[in-house]
Parts: C-alpha cells; sequence; structure tokens
C-alpha cells in the first residue's frame, strides 16, 4: 500500500520543474490571504515558485517564513498557469520543518485523533479544563497554544457511538446505500453534523452505512509528517476501497478531509488506491444537489425565514466544484441566502491554534467577519469545521454546516406503517 | 585633464583585469581603459564553465594541463567565483565508447582525475541524464562566475593605485618616433576626449584587439567564431554535463547558480558585433542537448545570448574547434618594429591569470625589473564571502520584517541595499553597470519588473536626474533585453513576454509618442 | 451530469461579460475559468481604441477604423455592437464606483512611468487624473512599496514627486493587495491623508498609486480629499492590479446573485464534440474529471498569457478545441528585429478567425463547431496591447457572443 518510494525524503520529491511554468505575473497576490496582512510572509509568488529556484535539495531550508503558509490553496485557483504552489509550499514547509525539528505542540494538535476518543469519554471533565485560563496559560507558555483562542470543546457522547447506539432505521431506502466518511471533528466534537447528515440522506431515501475509518491525515501532512499522514491514509484506503468497490459511494461533510482524501491521497501522498476510490468520493452537498439535478429526489423543504450568510470554505473552492451546498439551499423557501465576499477565514485548521500564528490568523479571520458582518445575517452557513470554529469565535453568531440547516426545513417525514 | 602612467591596458575583460591586477601587486602603476563596462566582451558572453582541462585532454594536452594548474590556482584565489560542481562526461549509445578510453587515458596523463560511474551511478547522481546512458565519466569540472572574478580584480587593482576607466574608448595611438607612447581615448559617456601616455600600451581587447591595432595600422591573423548559448529558468543538474565524444557543437550544459547554461553552437562571423542567436541556432541546441537531458525538450528558457570568442590562427585551417585555445602574446616591436605596443589575444577565461601573469613577466623584462608574479598566492579580496542562493534567500528572513529591504529583483531576490552598495562604490555611469554588478534582471523575468523599481529608486536618488530621461533607458533596456529573449520566444517564455508587453506598451504605454510631461504641457498651451 | 445553456470558458472580462449577459436573458450558465488572467493585471480603464487622438469623436473614428481593418473583432460588432455592450457594462458599476467617458472620445491619464495613456471609460477613481495640471500636482509614491516609482512619474510629468513611509507601517514587501486593505480602514485613510497634506506645497492635485481598497474607494478618496483639499486620483501600478480585482470582484458578486456556477483554479482539459457539434467538457482536477454539459459554448480563454493560446517551438495553436489558428508561416517571422517597433510583432495577429456570428471557422473557411462561439483577445486579427483596445474587445465581443449564443 506505501509507495515505493518511501526511502526518498518526500520533500525531495518535488519535481525541478515546478516553478518553470510560472510567469511572474502575480495574480496569486491578489488573493493570498497571509501577504495581504503581514509583510512576513513574501507572498506565493516569492514563496513559492520564486523562492524555488533557490532551493537545493543538497542544502538546509533556510526559508522560515514558509510556515506562515495556511494551506488555502487560493493561489492555486487563479493562477493562469496552473503552477502548483500551495504544493511547492507544503513540500517545502515539511522539509524545513524536518530539519529545524518540530515542536512537541505540532505533534500533540496534529494527532488530536488520538485522545479525541477519550477526551469525548471524560468531557465533562476536559471541557471545563480547556477553558481553565491557568491550564491555558500553560498550554500557551510550554506548547505555545495561543490562549486567546477557545479550544473545541468534546461531545461526550462521539457520533460513531451515537450512530451505532441509535434504533435501526426503517426500510424503504429507495436510493440505496451511502457510505459517510465524518471525520474527527464531527465524531468528538461536532457530532451534530454527522446527525444531521444521516438524516437528511435518509430523509432522501438513502441508507447511511458508517465505514471503520481515521483520521484523514490532513493535521499530520499540514506539519509535514507525510509518514504519519501516509499511515492514516493507507488506513482508510484500506477500509473504503472495498466498500466503493462494493457499489456505495462516500460522501464526506468536511470540505479539508474531504480534499485530502478526494485529491491530496493521491496527488501528493502517492498512495496506492487512492485515484480510484477519489472516483467515488463526494461532498454531501455535491451528492445530493447531483441526485436532484438528475431528478432522482425531489426533497422538499419548509419555509424558513432566516437571513443567512454563506462562507465557501478554502478547501472546497480548491475542489472546483462549484458551491453545491449554495445550490441546495437555494431550494429553501424563505432563505435568504448570500454569498460571503471574502477569502479565507485565517484559521487554516492547526495555524490558527499556533502561538506564532495566531495575530495573523485573527488578521484575516477580522475580514471575513467584518464581510459576515455588512450581511447583517441570523445564522452563517460554511462546510469546513475550521471557518465554523473561527467565524464563531469572530462574530458570535451562530454557525452550521449547510447539511444542519437543511435538516432543520426537511418536511417531517410521513408517518409510514 | 590628461594622464601620464607606466602602463597603459586597454580592454576590461577577464585579461584586462587580470593584468591590471598583476601590475599593482608588483607596483607597476597602469591606467586601464574600457568602450564599454567590464565583461562586456567574450568574458561576460561565454558558459561560465571552470574547465577541469577534460574537454581539451585528447586533443590539446599543452591547454588540458594549463587547465588543470589554474583551475586549482582559481580556487584557491577566488573560491567565492566557483561552485566547484564537478562535470559528467556522459557517453550516449551513438557516441559509443571509442573516445571514452582515448578520453580517459588523456585526462590521466593530463594530471586529471577521474572516476568512471555505471549508468546506474550517474542517473544517481543526476536524475534527468538520458536514461539510455551507457556510461559517465566524473571529472572536476566546475562553474564560475566571471562578473565577479573580473570586477574583484579591478578592485584589487584600484585599491593597490591602479586607475581605471569604463565608458572609454581608444581611438589612436599616441606616437614616438617609432613606437606607441600612449593613447588618445574617449569619454563616450561625456564625449570628451583625452591622453593617456605610457611607457607600454597592452592591447588585451579581445575580439576587438585588431581594431585597436588598425589605429596603428597593424593586425594579426585572428578569426572570430561566433559561440551562442540559452539560459534555463532553473537549475538542470548539479553538474556540468559534456558529452564523451569528440568536441562538438551543442555538448555541454553548466549549472551556474539558479539556472543552467547550455552551449554552445560555432559559427564563423566577419564582424566583432555579432551578438544575435538566431532561430535555428536556438532550435539546433535545444535539440542536441535533448539528447543529453531529455526534459530539455519542454524546458523553460530565459535568454539566449552569444559571445564572439577570438581564436588566434596558427596555421591554415577551417574548423574553428582544432585551432589552439591558447593564447599568443606579440611583441609588435618585434613583429612590426613598433616599440611600446604588446597584443595579448586568445585564451580562455580559466587561463585569464596566466596570461596576465606571461604579459606582465615580459614586461618586467624589458624594463629590467625583478618583480615576481604573487597573483597566484595572494587571494582576490572577496574571497570567503559567500553569496549562496541559501544566503540570497535569508533576506527574506521572518524574524526582521521591519528591517527588511525591498527586494526590487523578485526573481534573483536582490535587495535595495546591495544596489546601494553598488552605488557607494562611485563606479557606476550607467545603467548596465550596477546589472553587470549584481544579479539583477539575470532571473525569470529577465528585468521585466525590476527595471522599472530601479530606474525610480535611482530618480528617487536624483542619479539619473541629469542624465535625461528615465524612460528612455528603460525602453534602452527592453530593447537589449528583447535581443537576448527573442530566440527563446516559445511557451511559458511567450507567454510571460505577453505580460511585459502589456506592462510596458499597454500599461505605461511606453511606446506612444508623446511623453507625459509633453502632452500635459501641450494641454497646457491650448 | 450537469447541464446548462451556456458554458464559458474563460473568466477574464470576455467571458464574464458573455456570462453577465446570457444571465440577463435568463440563461443558466457555468463559468469554467483557467484561473485569472489579464483583467486582474492589468484591467485599469475601459480602453476601446487608443489610437483614436483625444478630441475625435470615438463613434467617427471606429467607423473609419473598422473599414480599413474588415477583419477586426470590431468589424464583427460594429459600434452600435460596442456602444451597446459598454451600456450593459456600465449598467454593472452604478455610483459611487462607475465608468465614464469624459467626451465622446478618448482623454488621456497619467501612468506609473509618467507617460500620459489613451482611454475611453474611466473609473471614479481615476477620474480627476483627466484634468490634472503638472504645475500643480504632487505625485506621492510610498518607502516599502515598489510596484510604483513617484519619482519617474513626477520626473516625467513634470509635477512635483514624494516618496513618504507609510504611517504605522515601515516595512519593506508591502504590496497593493495589503495596502488596498489597510485602505479601508477609514482612520488609516486619514492618517494617510494628513502626512501627504503636511507634504503639499499648495497643489491641487494629488496622484497615487491604484490601491484604494477593493470595496469603497470612492470613500477612500473623498476622505483623502477631504484631508489634502487637492482631487486625488489614482494611477495604474505594475501587476496585479486592484482596479481589475473591482471589476472582477463585481461580476463575480453578481454573476453568483444570479445562480451563475463558477469553477476556478483548474483549467478546461478536454472538450467533448460529436457530430460538428461541442456535448460538453471535462476538468480535470486531478485525480478527477467532472464534466458538464450545455446547449452552447464561449470560447474566452485569452492569449497565450491565459493559455488560450499556445506556442510550440515552431506552431501556435488552440489547445482546447484545437480551432485553427492563424499565424505568421514560421517562427522567424513571429517578432519584429525591435520590441518597440513601431508596427506590432506578427504573433499579436494570430488567433482564432471567426464568421461574422463569432462561431470560430475551420480550415476550410466553414463553420468549426455548430455551438462554439470565440470571444475576447483570443480572436485574431487585433493589436489589442498597441492599439489599446482591450477592454473594449473584451466587452463587446463577449457581449455579443452571448447573445448570438442564445439567440440560436
Amino acid at each position: 500500500m506505501i509507495n515505493k518510494c518511501e526511502k526518498i525524503p518526500d520533500e525531495a520529491r518535488m519535481p525541478p520543474r515546478f516553478a518553470d511554468a510560472c510567469v511572474r505575473c502575480a495574480n496569486c497576490m491578489a488573493v493570498c490571504p497571509v501577504s495581504r496582512v503581514t509583510p512576513t510572509f513574501p507572498g506565493p509568488k516569492q514563496a513559492g515558485p520564486g523562492a524555488q529556484r533557490f532551493r537545493l535539495p543538497s542544502e538546509a531550508s533556510v526559508d522560515d517564513w514558509i510556515t506562515l503558509c495556511t494551506g488555502c490553496k487560493l493561489c492555486d485557483t487563479v493562477c493562469p498557469s496552473g503552477v502548483p504552489i500551495s504544493r511547492m509550499n507544503l513540500l517545502a514547509k515539511a522539509k524545513y520543518l524536518r530539519e529545524q525539528g518540530r515542536k512537541p505542540r505540532d505533534w500533540v494538535l496534529a494527532r488530536s485523533d488520538l485522545y479525541g476518543e477519550s477526551a469525548s469519554r471524560l468531557a465533562t471533565v476536559v471541557n471545563p479544563l480547556m477553558k481553565n485560563t491557568v491550564i491555558r496559560k500553560i498550554l500557551d507558555s510550554v506548547l505555545e497554544i495561543d490562549a486567546r483562542r477557545e479550544l473545541p470543546s468534546y461531545e461526550r457522547q462521539t457520533f460513531h457511538r451515537w450512530f451505532r447506539a441509535r434504533p435501526v432505521a426503517a426500510g424503504g431506502f429507495t436510493q440505496g446505500r451511502v457510505a459517510y466518511f465524518h471525520g474527527c471533528f464531527v465524531d468528538t466534537n461536532e457530532t451534530d453534523v454527522g446527525k444531521a447528515v444521516v438524516a437528511l440522506l435518509e430523509s432522501q431515501g438513502l441508507e447511511v452505512a458508517l465505514p471503520p475509518q481515521n483520521c484523514c491525515g490532513l493535521p499530520r501532512l499540514g506539519i509535514g509528517d507525510f509518514r504519519g499522514a501516509r499511515e492514516m491514509g493507507a488506513r482508510n484506503i484500506a477500509s473504503l476501497l472495498p466498500v466503493v468497490r462494493d457499489g456505495v459511494d462516500v460522501v464526506f461533510s468536511s470540505t479539508s478531509c474531504g480534499m485530502m482524501l478526494r485529491h491530496d491521497y493521491s496527488q501528493i501522498l502517492g498512495l496506492a488506491g487512492a485515484e480510484e476510490l477519489a472516483e467515488h468520493l463526494f461532498d454531501v452537498s455535491e451528492y445530493l444537489l447531483s441526485l436532484y439535478d438528475d431528478k432522482k429526489i425531489t426533497p422538499a423543504f419548509l419555509p424558513v425565514k432566516v437571513k443567512a450568510a454563506y462562507f465557501a470554505p478554502c478547501h472546497l473552492r480548491a475542489m472546483n466544484i462549484g458551491l453545491p451546498a449554495l445550490e441546495l439551499l437555494g431550494l429553501v423557501p424563505g432563505l435568504d441566502v448570500q454569498s460571503v465576499d471574502a477569502d479565507c477565514c485565517g484559521l487554516g485548521g492547526l495555524y490558527g491554534f499556533k502561538k506564532e500564528n495566531c495575530a495573523v490568523a485573527e488578521a484575516i479571520g477580522g475580514d471575513l467577519a467584518k464581510a459576515v458582518a455588512r450581511i447583517k445575517p441570523d445564522i452563517v452557513i460554511t462546510d469546513c469545521e475550521g471557518c465554523r470554529m473561527q467565524i464563531r469565535h469572530l462574530t458570535g453568531l451562530k454557525v452550521v454546516h449547510p447539511v444542519q440547516l437543511l435538516r432543520d426545513s426537511l418536511k417531517p417525514l410521513p408517518v409510514t406503517g | 585633464m590628461d594622464y601620464k602612467t607606466e602602463v597603459v591596458i586597454i580592454g576590461g575583460g577577464a585579461t584586462g583585469a587580470g593584468i591590471a591586477r598583476d601590475l599593482a601587486l608588483r607596483g607597476i602603476p597602469s591606467i586601464l581603459v574600457e568602450r564599454g563596462d567590464f565583461t562586456s566582451g567574450a568574458s561576460g558572453r561565454n558558459q561560465g564553465l571552470l574547465h577541469s582541462g577534460a574537454r581539451y585532454a585528447v586533443y590539446d594536452p599543452e591547454a588540458a594541463r594549463e587547465c588543470v594548474a589554474e583551475n586549482r590556482i582559481l580556487r584557491h584565489i577566488a573560491p567565492h567565483c566557483i561552485e566547484p560542481t564537478g562535470g559528467l562526461f556522459v557517453s550516449l549509445p551513438e557516441d559509443g565508447f571509442e573516445f571514452r578510453g582515448e578520453f580517459i587515458r588523456a585526462c590521466e596523463n593530463a594530471g586529471i582525475e577521474t572516476v568512471s560511474l555505471s549508468p546506474r551511478e550517474a542517473l544517481a547522481l543526476e536524475p534527468g541524464i538520458n536514461p539510455l546512458l551507457i556510461g559517465a565519466v566524473q571529472v572536476p569540472d566546475g562553474a564560475i562566475d566571471p562578473f565577479t572574478l573580473v570586477v574583484e580584480n579591478i578592485r584589487d587593482a584600484e585599491s593597490r593605485g591602479a586607475v581605471v576607466f569604463t565608458h572609454t574608448e581608444a581611438t589612436g595611438f599616441l606616437r614616438d618616433g617609432d613606437g606607441v607612447a600612449g593613447v588618445v581615448v574617449r569619454d563616450l559617456l561625456e564625449k570628451k576626449e583625452f591622453t593617456i601616455s605610457a611607457s607600454w600600451v597592452i592591447n588585451a581587447a579581445g575580439a576587438w584587439a585588431n581594431r585597436i591595432l588598425a589605429l596603428a595600422g597593424l593586425s594579426i591573423p585572428m578569426s572570430l567564431s561566433k559561440g551562442s548559448m540559452l539560459i534555463t529558468n532553473t537549475r538542470l543538474s548539479q553538474r556540468v554535463l559534456n558529452r564523451c565524444r569528440p568536441p562538438a557543437s551543442g555538448d555541454i550544459i553548466v549549472p551556474n547558480s539558479t539556472v543552467s547554461i547550455l552551449g554552445t553552437t560555432s559559427l564563423r562571423v566577419d564582424a566583432v558585433e555579432s551578438f544575435e542567436v538566431l532561430p535555428e541556432e536556438a532550435a539546433f541546441l535545444v535539440y542536441e542537448l535533448s539528447l543529453l537531458v531529455p526534459e530539455i525538450k519542454s524546458e523553460r528558457f530565459i535568454r539566449a545570448y552569444a559571445g564572439v570568442r577570438p581564436l588566434i590562427r596558427s596555421g591554415e585551417t577551417d574548423d574553428d574547434r582544432s585551432l589552439s585555445r591558447g593564447f599568443s602574446l606579440i611583441d609588435h616591436q618585434k613583429e612590426n618594429g613598433i616599440s611600446g605596443l604588446v597584443t595579448i589575444a586568445g585564451g580562455k577565461l580559466i587561463t585569464c591569470r596566466l596570461m596576465a601573469e606571461k604579459t606582465v613577466d615580459f614586461l618586467c623584462e624589458k624594463m629590467g625589473l625583478r618583480a615576481p608574479c604573487t597573483t597566484a598566492e595572494q587571494r582576490l579580496p572577496g574571497a570567503g564571502i559567500g553569496r549562496s542562493l541559501q544566503d540570497r534567500l535569508l533576506h527574506m528572513r521572518r524574524e526582521i520584517p521591519a528591517a527588511r529591504q525591498e527586494i526590487l529583483c523578485d526573481c534573483e531576490l536582490v535587495p535595495r541595499d546591495e544596489v546601494e552598495a553598488v552605488l557607494k562604490e562611485g563606479k557606476v555611469r550607467e545603467l548596465r553597470d550596477i546589472l553587470h554588478r549584481t544579479r539583477i534582471a539575470k532571473g525569470t523575468c529577465q528585468g521585466g519588473f525590476c527595471v522599472y523599481r530601479l530606474l525610480g529608486m535611482l530618480n528617487e536618488l536624483r542619479r539619473e536626474r541629469n542624465r535625461g530621461d528615465s524612460n528612455e533607458i528603460l525602453m534602452d533596456f527592453l530593447e537589449e533585453r528583447w535581443r537576448g529573449i527573442r530566440p527563446i520566444l516559445w511557451g511559458t517564455a511567450l507567454k510571460e513576454e505577453e505580460l511585459i508587453e502589456s506592462i510596458y506598451k499597454g500599461l505605461f504605454n511606453l511606446s506612444g509618442e508623446l511623453s507625459g510631461g509633453q502632452e500635459a504641457g501641450e494641454r497646457g498651451r491650448r | 451530469m450537469k447541464r446548462y445553456d451556456l458554458i464559458v470558458i474563460g473568466a477574464g472580462l470576455a467571458g464574464l461579460m458573455a456570462a453577465r449577459t446570457a444571465v440577463e436573458m435568463g440563461a443558466r450558465v457555468l463559468i469554467a475559468g483557467g484561473g485569472m488572467g489579464a483583467l486582474t493585471l492589468f484591467g485599469n480603464t475601459i480602453d476601446v481604441l487608443g489610437r483614436i487622438p483625444p478630441g475625435e469623436d470615438i463613434a467617427e473614428g471606429m467607423s473609419g477604423f473598422i473599414d480599413s481593418f474588415p477583419e477586426h473583432p470590431y468589424a464583427r460588432t460594429g459600434w452600435e455592437g460596442v456602444e451597446k455592450a459598454l451600456d450593459a457594462f456600465q449598467e454593472l458599476f452604478p455610483p459611487p464606483y462607475h465608468f465614464s467617458g469624459v467626451t465622446r472620445g478618448n482623454c488621456l491619464l497619467p501612468t506609473g512611468a509618467g507617460t500620459m495613456r489613451p482611454t475611453f471609460l474611466i473609473p471614479a477613481t481615476m477620474a480627476s487624473g483627466v484634468g490634472m495640471m503638472p504645475a500643480s500636482t504632487l505625485v506621492v509614491g510610498f518607502r516599502g512599496f515598489k510596484d510604483f516609482q513617484a519619482e519617474t512619474v513626477s520626473l516625467h510629468l513634470r509635477c512635483r514627486g514624494a516618496v513618504i513611509p507609510f504611517p504605522r507601517y515601515r516595512m519593506g514587501g508591502m504590496t497593493a493587495p495589503a495596502i488596498a486593505r489597510l485602505m479601508e480602514d477609514h482612520s488609516f485613510v486619514e492618517r494617510l491623508g494628513e502626512e501627504i497634506y503636511q507634504r503639499m506645497e499648495g497643489e491641487r492635485f494629488i496622484g497615487l498609486p491604484a490601491f484604494f481598497g477593493l470595496r469603497e474607494p470612492v470613500a477612500a478618496m473623498k476622505t483623502l480629499e477631504a484631508a489634502t483639499g487637492a482631487r486625488v486620483f489614482e494611477i495604474s501600478i505594475l501587476p496585479p492590479s486592484i482596479p481589475g480585482m473591482r471589476i472582477y470582484n463585481r461580476f463575480h458578486e453578481r454573476l453568483l446573485q444570479r445562480g451563475t456556477a463558477f469553477l476556478m483554479g483548474t483549467p478546461v482539459s478536454e472538450a467533448i464534440v460529436k457530430d460538428g457539434r461541442c456535448r460538453g467538457i471535462i476538468v480535470k482536477n486531478a485525480p478527477l474529471g467532472a464534466g458538464y454539459q450545455a446547449d452552447r459554448f464561449i470560447l474566452a480563454t485569452g492569449r497565450f498569457l491565459g493559455g488560450g493560446l499556445w506556442a510550440g517551438i515552431e506552431r501556435i495553436v488552440e489547445p482546447l478545441f484545437h480551432v485553427p489558428v492563424a499565424q505568421p508561416s514560421r517562427r522567424g517571422e513571429w517578432f519584429k528585429g525591435r520590441f518597440f517597433d513601431p508596427e506590432a510583432h506578427p504573433v499579436s495577429q494570430a488567433g482564432v478567425e471567426t464568421a461574422a456570428d463569432l462561431r470560430p471557422l475551420n480550415e476550410k473557411g466553414g463553420i468549426f463547431l455548430e455551438n462554439l462561439w470565440a470571444a475576447g483577445s483570443i480572436l485574431a486579427h487585433h493589436q489589442s496591447i498597441e492599439e489599446k483596445s482591450r477592454e473594449g474587445i473584451d466587452i463587446a465581443t463577449g457581449y455579443m457572443a452571448a447573445r448570438q449564443a442564445l439567440a440560436s
């Protein structure tokens, strides 16, 4: 399962011609959320193809600013020359971090999947601790996890436990089966999103399966831990591939996990089986919308008198599938939903929790918060848990996943039987 | 104002600069005149190859031995101008092994260390090589930065009393009976003439040697050979790559800092200023070198350039490559009965120090001076100062944004203070002087963004104020840039060209007929 | 597979204009852009035909031009077509950030090189540049911001220049998007106005780099005018272009509101053609390829920079549909010897030839595909850079292509 080139350090496998397609046009500079708020990051053009010409595989990295890249991939989406800028940055960051040695904090944050389950069991104890100022100060000074930022609290019953414990759903699944990849955050911190996915899919006649699954590995990849990321990926592929080979599609509700599974497993990690799996992986809204477009389902929603702001997460945009959630939300009568005119929330997954990045993350997020405020919404809707955390943190508004709103506005199922 | 000195050197290439330094180290006063800036001839228009001598081993063992010795010396005195990359002589199936055996023996005889590599070993070192190779030989080739080498020779000479005039052309000789007693020169920027009297005039004008000699009604048998080269956007290999076959056109790739240089062609030319690279030459180099490194077919090029090699003809032959690359020291008293005039011609970049040594030895002998040459031991002033790729990246360090300089040239990471330091030296007389002393405009966009910024900075410092219109300078620069990129404009390079045209012809309307001031002035009158 | 009335390939000004026109006509539209191109790099004002001398009526100039260049894209749209399209464009930009012409002809605006540049429609933030009098103008640049050289501008405009530090931010490496962000902060703009005011010597006009923010540039301008008592205007800078981003953002926002789907980032990798019609496109985002179907397609992928044309060592091709590209016979003839040759390089005339209705032609002069139209700079026989017609061609042909396509 693991790629044959394992012995060569991953960051040394950067194709040397990466920089060549760049024509120095600066379109990426126009959208980079980081260089817009801080001149300490030289911007995608410089940090990516620009610096690439100066990096020799044999020499140690000196580009310490590379850790400021949030990995939002917006640069990739505007480049007229197809330069894989964010991938270049990821590889450079990995090399830098490997040479510098990663901070204990990075390991702790990137392996939240290992303690998430236990933390959930002990939620009543853990949650108050995480809010305790003394403990936060210790985390801040020892682990450099910024004290200003609220840590997500754990739920007592994980999503997958809930799923197993719930009464078996009645039959009548006319649309077949679909598997759900929920990701860590839904499992331990935001189980309602998972419950909403299940309810929504079931309401449309889809039977939901929950194959065994691990963390997608993105947090590990984010700190340049290719080995760890690849391990996670290999396990997920081993579990999901048989499912799709049985003709069952897999949906995900986290756009970041989805981006990782669909694209990074094959394009960055080179995992065997990843391409085959990718063919059957869908964003949950994308999946429902395509069923709707093909007139296979006709979801009926109750009118909802709500003004909502929809924010399209960076990784959704990088998937380049349009804004399926926004189109679905358009089916809800009475819902006034406007797209937020902002580029990135700035949290960048774990990025914003790191003390040295917190100011940058807050500045980027501040622009988003202003853009949200201009809409004056009752609630904010976005597909990514990182964005939800950040927008809650910055605006105090209620922030939900699109599936949550859709579920809440579903017409009650006709009572059968 | 007129000057008087002991020796006048004509030509600010590697040879002239070496002579100035050698003279200065031996305590002999000199003045060097250069019609452009340093290295504007063959010294700045070569492949930047630090020969181990291997390339000459088979056909010119003497030149090879010279290379071996000079290579060692340069590594000692100018380590900062050199990248000891090592080199491979690669045998492709069509090359066979016949030449290779001869090559290894000849290298051995010349004292050049070789290591024979299997195809697998060679590919492990340089994954870009044509995987069909049948073998390779490793030699101690390297890369050299001729600009820094020459400028540092000059700096050292100046610090020891030598005087240098750039943009100053020799227009005639001062005569003293049958002899030469100095030169008449013209400052091409100030448009002023003056004289320099001297006991000796050394003609180190390279390919222009006969143009100088013509001023005294003389000439030497010399042929001119144009060699064209292409520069890639990123470095293709870590080592110098050669074909292991009898030297021919299009068989070397030299890595140089951020780029690689593909060379060369060899075309007999009549005019010294034959710097145009023909589209067919570019296509030839791409084809020929893609046999060595297949990726070259889809490689991004950023510039093409050509140099004219002056070759001293020793016999009648039509193949420029078999002419000796050795040099000639011509005493015109002995040859033509004109005293006080010496021509040093031919040679290679790597033997410039040796050429200077022989020239100054000759002068000392004539002057009856016993002053030993020390250029092989005394290191150049900047030796030990590294300016590696890494050092340049460090300009962008995260910790010190407040102190960080504007980076004028994004492609080559040249910060504003580097230009300020060059300006402080006081040697800069025009834009090109700055470009020669920094890496500005040598990267991907070839000055497309940074020269506008540089000129703005100069305007701010009022340097160009009295020299008139900085947009004219910008347009001249873009014309010169055009000559370099026109031959390689296809693929990504052409995309970039549309960007640059859109900026200068479109956005900035530099090709419009009226300048802003004129137009606004006219409106004022209306 | 999704099905649209129209798929526009390319998200530059021509593509956006085509999409906007089609949406106004009630069509379901998908824009498939490969990235951002010329618009966000050089888009500032709306050029129509800069070679018509200021003072001359543009309608007259255009009809003469069209007579002399019957193959030019403008010959397809006619002046009336350009005019209608420009009206539609201007509708998108109500005051305060509106585009207007000064007369019925071209006017001249100062540039970042201190030259004057002819153009037709000007955004509100640049309008005062037209009436600027050099003797009473101050051009201000900023230390740490290298893409606008005030001293070069002032030298050539023959006015006064000043280079000052940014209030609060004394760092190298400031970029236009970073400053545009600061310009949305009212207190920052007020401070900036004070700093400028202190350096004024009674000037009545202030020229500044074009970075007055993305959202409310006119408000920033008004704040600066209040602080300085002078007329303030933006001057074009090296790419990227903030005014170009404003145009892009406006289109993007309006199109999203109208339900237009945007695919940005990965270019269309394949067109599915059958029986003389385009059936759909494949957008490859490795490892996946997604298919999209439509009844009509508009090719607005730009020239070399945008990826609409690609030059191999010897031939120029249109890489998506392989539409024949009119071009010089060999590479030796692509360029003039001089960069600033008075005539444009022949390669800039290369492009896609079309019928009168903007449908590309095949080698035999017939219609290449029944349901494919072309718009923007990919069209052959213009010299948009030299003749200063980039935006005009984009807007007019984008508008016309959409109308033609939907009429079919």
